[in-house]
Order: structure tokens, then sequence, then C-alpha cells
């Protein structure tokens, strides 16, 4: 027997939740369309001038390497070192000592690629005592 | 005594369709802004860096573009204004703010060592120099 309808009462009190999935489906979509993964940032650490004196006297190397940052090349103590070589060379530096600093003399010219390569070089033969200087 | 509109109860599917449009509008207008003021750093890659885990909240990010413009949140400055934010931001915050230079791979180190120099100049020390450790993005 049928239920009888109350006075008042709508034919349909319920909201159609069709159209709201399907809308929901289409932003997930676009969602997962749209989304992109973030590049991983590292950071290089140097060391840089100290404005108190303290430690400026502290800093005083006792070993010091020079590599040379030109627009076209590397130079390790004033000798050109080829791009290919600058690994092996710096790990066996690193082999020595590791607690030796480096100084980077990066010319105005080079291109900043150049530093970060010789810095991420320093990083993986873990070299840590790192200035960066400029040079003209 | 007979109602007089049968289904007064309104539809709300219309008002929700429109509602979703508009939040796929703000989203799509709002990732367009963002790709606008990126400042399209094509920078250097360090797979052996430390990767960036946790960020000192005091953190200055200096870019530099590959023409050798300065910029800081995506705003163009010149070294004599960087010098002033650096002074203010030493006042206020000590000499033990971090520096991180974001520097475009293409860039000639002279724009970097206006910045370093800017920093030297505000008695800030701690510098680095940020590169990317993965790359998962396509350009």
């Amino acid at each position: 027997m049928a239920r009888k309808r109350k006075r008042g009462e709508t034919p349909s009190d319920e909201l159609p939740m069709t159209p709201m999935i399907d809308v929901v489906f289409q932003l997930l979509m676009y969602f997962i369309f749209s989304i992109k993964p973030i590049d991983v940032f590292a950071e290089l650490d140097v060391s840089r001038p100290s404005p108190e004196k303290q430690q400026q006297e502290m800093q005083t190397p006792p070993k010091l390497i020079r590599i040379n940052i030109f627009a076209d090349g590397f130079a390790i103590n004033d000798l050109p070192v080829p791009p290919a070589e600058m690994e092996r060379l710096l790990f066996k530096l690193a082999a020595l000592d590791r607690n030796q600093t480096i100084m980077i003399m990066a010319s105005n010219v080079s291109p900043h690629e150049m530093l970060i390569r010789v810095l991420d070089l320093c990083a993986k033969a873990k070299l840590t005592n790192l200035s960066v200087v400029s040079t003209n | 005594m007979r109602k007089k509109y049968p289904d007064a109860g309104m539809n709300m599917t219309p008002m929700i369709d429109v509602v979703f449009q508009l939040i796929i509008f703000f989203v799509t207008t709002a990732d367009q802004q963002n790709k606008e003021a990126d400042l399209k750093l094509k920078m250097a890659m360090a797979p052996n860096g430390v990767a960036v885990e946790k960020k000192d909240p005091r953190t200055i990010t200096v870019d530099v573009d590959n023409k050798g413009r300065v910029f800081i949140n995506r705003t163009p400055l010149t070294i004599g204004a960087l010098k002033a934010i650096l002074g203010n931001a030493v006042q206020r915050y000590g000499q033990t703010l971090p520096v991180v230079i974001r520097g475009d791979r293409r860039t000639q180190h002279e724009a970097i060592r206006s910045v370093m120099d800017a920093c030297s100049f505000a008695g800030l020390w701690r510098v680095k120099f940020s590169a990317v450790k993965e790359k998962n993005t396509s350009d």
C-alpha cells in the first residue's frame, strides 16, 4: 500500500548527488593532471669574512689550496686543470686533509654554474673549509 | 488548505556547479600568476649538496637572474637598495642572519659578487649558494 503524502511535503527533498560527484571528479582530474613535482634544492655553504675580529684571527688557515675559476676553465694552485680532472684531484686533496682551507677564486666573467660545480665537487669530496673570493 | 507552491525547495545543484567552476577558475589563474612571477631561474645542478630540510625562518633569499638583475621576493632591486635592506635586517636580527643566493647558472660571477659584497657591507657572513639537487620539473 502506497504511503500517503503528508501536507506540504515536496515530491523530492533530497539533494541530487550525481552532478556534484561529476564535478568533484572533474576537479580531481584537474588536480591530478596539473600537479607538478617540485625540484629538491641544495644549499652549498661557504665561509665569508666575519665582521668579528676574534673569528677572523681564528680563521688563519694552516694549509691553503687555491682553486681558480676562469670563464673557460679551472686551475688548482695556478696549474690549469681540465674540468674532467677536477673531481679526481679534489678527492686526492681530500684524502690528504679534509680540513684544509680551499680558497675558491672566481673570476668576474666566469659563469655562476662553474662556481656551483666546484662547490658541489668539494661537497662530494667532503671538503668543508671553503672560502669564496672574487677576482677581476 | 492546499499549498500554493508544491515544490518550494531550492535546487542546490546549479549553485554547486557554479561554485566549483569558480574554484577551477581561481585555481588556474592563480597558477598562471605564479608562473608569470617566477623569474625563470635556471639553477645549476649540485647533486652532492646538502638538501634543504629545515630553513632558518630569518633567511634572506636573494635571486640573481641571467642578466645579473637582483631580486628579493621577485622585487627587482639595485645594489644600493639591497645594501639598505640587508643593513635594516642586520639592525633588527643581528649579523648571524643567513643569506641564500639563488643565482641563474648562466649569470656571470660579477653579479653574484655584487650580492656577496652587499652582504659583507652589511656585516652578513653566513652566505650560502642555492642549487638544484634533484631535478623533477621538465624545463
